[in-house]
């Protein structure tokens, strides 16, 4: 117990803040889903079923603590089309987590509680210093924590129904570049900064028609987090210091609502699959926009258009049990980009994109290993139709993640 | 496992991933195409020259297009480009002997500080024109001479100050020495100052070339000269056309119904413009500027749309001395409607004098008039806005007519694109940012 709590506390002082997947979404949850491709709607393994499908967590046996890490490493590059020069980031190692608690309520095999705290959005991106595109964006971190306490109810032997409300706060910080130059030589910078909280559920079913074959479903509503109190820093040539003044702004970001149906085949004792179908409504992310209390003539609020589309990603895996004490699991996952052509950003340089992932489980009676691998590579080439800033992007992620569970 | 075992393990894993993952790019090689760019010679003007802020000094024509051109020719074979600077610490000299221009706090006739565009000093280094440097520096890749017209490059002797500075002998023309320079490859960049020097003037002086005429009278046989001359020895280049004066910040910065009021001073006016002729009614809010028109029976009227009131008009004699209201805005502080129409006629036809002469001869051509066009609508640059807004809008220099080096690596960048079209070429294009607008205190 003595490692579990030092895991855990390094968990929470780590910072949560997390390169992306999909938009600024983070598919990284439980390591045992994670080497499967990202898919558990349907596979009931350990207590992430309650992020998975909370409809689900009570076919999962007894109590159980599971924490875990997926420390990401993302190197990011942009190449300008027009002048061939080649800019980086230097976006620091991020760490989503992930912990999930899960018990069963004495005298009752069919009604569980749990409590899962899990990062399923944010992004650090920091580009190099005087990037072509830093008139756009230098620095975007977005970090969202996500409390959902849960309830999840055995119906019958089959069925099992389940929801959990989520209570999420997180934090944006974005900075850029203002093309107002000094003496010097030195452009101004602006830095927009504040905390953000929203409010959401998680719903889902989970039913096994025939013994080999079970099937889920769930709904993760759209979480609305709003800045009501950012703090906007201008650092400007001190003759137009008048112009940009320092002050409030508010802002929004909807972080979109994920429809899952996914299947689980038990093909033997040994080995099962996990097949997962996301629908992301992304196109609740229209318009980035920041209302600053004090306007001037320099300084009037923004709307970037950012046109998101609503997306599937279809995530797959294999999980192949070796002995009673050792799991080997494959994956793969392919997600479409909800950013259209025209509208890719710094910000997230997102792309459709294929998941390689692998994992490994180690199991006793109490105590649960399991780690995970992930890499995946995103291209994409674009002229945005706000900054005319056209090139290709390119990012390749690799996250591998453990996570240490004690069953009870 | 002991502790520096696992600190090497983990460390080795960590810097292998951080390795392996970074992106990699076909970096495009850049190519010459069809063009030997290892002797480039750039004809023109005051913006070839690097004329700027209403003078020409060092780091101003170290960003003239052709400099930051040449910069990205040196890509491709380019050798060293030869300029005839001004020494790095003079503070230059504009074309009136006046000082250069930069940003900084100015107090008006009403008290009011504010930014605006200040002479560094009360004169130009005039120095710069007392010493010729062909000796010392010559001869030079960069022939851009302020204030030439197309019909003085054949002159010999020409009793430009900026040429007398540069020039191979006191029998030579800014044409033969660029000649004799036997260049590989060129550009021409030429004609702005045959409609310039008259509209800069309101129109009361100096003249519009004709296009036709001699060498030395007409535009279009002194430009066949200029290209027929530099094509002689096989080389190839670009020709530019040039942009119409409506684009310009100069003439677009003091709009024409500035004139504000409120209604009783409104009525004033036009109380005390009822017994003359013509009678102007004013109303509250922004009217025409009262300017000077010979035409008129007493010669003044009130300015209309589309007219021009010129930059250099004294914005102090405007706020405090009633200029434009009671009393009469000088001609040479306005074009008129048909005074633009004249000059935009010039220029159409020097447009496409220059087209056909890129289509004959056989040059890439360059759009230099859609490319101010294109500033004067604004638009955005890798997140930048650019316009023709005076100071505010990235593009032009403080003298509203030459181009910030923002303002020059764009227009360079035009070049390398029709470059790279006709010359079936890969120059990379210049980061325009990482070359400064108008800086502020």
């Amino acid at each position: 117990m003595k490692y579990l709590y030092k895991l855990v506390l390094f968990v929470f002082i780590a910072s949560p803040a997390a390169y992306y997947a999909q938009g600024f979404q983070v598919n990284l949850q439980g390591q045992v889903q994670q080497g499967m491709g990202g898919a558990g709607t349907a596979c009931m393994q350990d207590a992430a079923s309650l992020f998975f499908n909370p409809g689900g967590a009570s076919f999962v046996n007894g109590n159980s603590v599971i924490a875990g890490v997926t420390p990401t490493f993302a190197r990011g590059a942009f190449m300008d089309a027009n002048t061939h020069q080649v800019s980086r980031t230097n976006s620091p190692v991020s760490t989503p987590f992930a912990a999930y608690g899960l018990f069963e309520i004495k005298d009752s095999s069919k009604l569980k509680l749990g409590l899962a705290v899990y990062t399923p959005f944010g992004s650090t991106v920091q580009w190099e210093d005087k990037w072509t595109g830093r008139f756009a964006l230098t620095r975007l971190e977005l970090r969202a924590i996500f409390f959902q306490p849960t309830v999840s109810y055995k119906i019958t032997k089959k069925l099992g129904i389940g929801a959990g409300f989520v209570f999420a706060t997180g934090k944006v910080n974005l900075q850029k570049d203002i093309p107002l130059m000094d003496a010097n030589g030195n452009y101004g910078h602006a830095e927009l900064s504040g905390k953000a909280q929203g409010y959401g559920f998680n719903a889902g079913i989970y039913f096994e028609p025939i013994e080999k074959l079970s099937i889920g479903l769930t709904y993760r509503s759209k979480v609305k987090m709003a800045v009501n109190d950012g703090q906007a820093t201008f650092n400007v040539p001190s003759s137009v210091a008048a112009n940009f003044p320092s002050g409030k702004f508010k802002s929004e970001l909807p972080l979109p609502s994920v429809t899952t149906l996914g299947f689980g085949y038990k093909a033997s004792s040994k080995l099962n699959f996990a097949l997962d179908i996301n629908y992301v409504g992304w196109k609740a992310y229209d318009t980035l926009s920041f209302d600053y209390e004090n306007n001037t003539t320099s300084l009037i609020d923004t709307k970037s258009a950012r046109m998101y589309k609503n997306t599937f990603a279809f995530r797959a895996g294999a999980q192949y049990k070796i002995d009673s004490h050792f799991a080997a699991r494959l994956g793969l996952a392919y997600g479409m980009t909800p950013v259209q052509n025209g509208y890719v950003t710094p910000e997230t340089p997102d792309a459709n994109r294929v998941n390689y992932t692998a994992g490994i489980g180690y199991e006793t009676k109490h105590l649960k290993i399991d780690a995970s691998f992930l890499f995946t590579h995103l291209k994409r080439t674009d002229t945005n139709t706000e900054t005319n800033l056209s090139g290709t992007f390119k990012t390749n992620v690799v996250a591998p993640g453990i996570s240490i569970g004690y069953k009870f | 496992m002991n502790t520096t075992l696992y600190k090497i393990t983990l460390l080795a894993i960590t810097s292998t991933i951080l390795v392996s993952c970074k992106p990699k790019f076909d970096v495009p090689d850049p190519d010459k195409g069809n063009i030997d760019a290892s002797n480039y010679v750039a004809i023109g003007s005051s913006m070839t020259a690097g004329y700027a802020d209403g003078g020409l000094y060092y780091d101003a024509q170290k960003n003239s297009y052709a400099n930051l051109l040449a910069e990205q020719l040196k890509l491709v074979g380019g050798n060293d480009f030869k300029i005839p600077y001004v020494s790095q610490n003079s503070i230059g000299v504009g074309n009136m002997g006046n000082a250069p221009f930069v940003l900084g706090n100015s107090t008006d006739c009403q008290g009011v500080t504010s930014l605006a565009p200040v002479k560094l000093a009360a004169q130009g280094d005039l120095s710069v024109f007392s010493t010729n440097i062909y000796a010392s520096q010559g001869s030079f890749n960069n022939m851009g001479v302020p204030d030439v017209k197309t019909i003085d490059m054949n002159v010999n002797g020409y009793a430009n100050p900026y040429y007398q500075r540069m020039a191979s002998s006191a029998s030579s023309s800014i044409l033969s020495d660029a000649v004799a320079k036997n260049s590989s490859f060129f550009t021409i960049m030429l004609g702005l100052n045959d409609v310039l020097n008259f509209a800069l003037t309101g129109a009361t002086s100096g003249s519009i070339t004709p296009v036709n005429g001699a060498v030395g009278v007409g535009f279009e046989a002194s430009m066949n000269n200029i290209v027929d001359k530099m094509m002689a020895n096989g080389a190839k280049g670009v020709i530019a056309n040039i942009p119409s004066i409506k684009t310009m910040a100069f003439f677009n910065t003091v709009p024409y119904n500035a004139l504000k009021l409120d209604a009783a001073n409104a009525a004033a006016l036009t109380q005390f413009y009822s017994t003359l002729n013509p009678a102007v009614p004013f109303y509250e809010g922004n009217n025409g500027f009262i300017i000077e028109d010979a035409s008129q029976v007493y010669s003044y009227r009130q300015a209309v749309e589309g007219e021009f009131i010129l930059l250099n008009v004294p914005l102090d004699s405007i706020k405090c001395n009633k200029l434009g209201s009671l009393v009469v805005i000088p001609d040479r502080y306005v074009l008129t409607l048909s005074e633009i129409a004249t000059i935009e006629a010039a220029i159409n036809d020097y447009n496409v004098v220059l087209k056909n002469i890129a289509d004959s001869k056989g040059l890439a051509f360059v759009d230099v008039n859609s490319f101010f066009a294109k500033i004067k609508t604004g638009f955005n640059y890798n997140g930048v806005a650019v316009s023709a807004a005076f100071v505010s809008g990235g593009a032009y220099s403080l003298d509203g007519l030459n181009l910030s080096p923002r303002g020059n690596a764009l227009l360079a960048n035009e070049f390398i694109k029709s470059i790279n079209n006709y010359y079936s070429s890969a120059i990379p294009q210049l980061d325009a940012m990482k070359y400064p607008a108008v800086t502020f205190p």
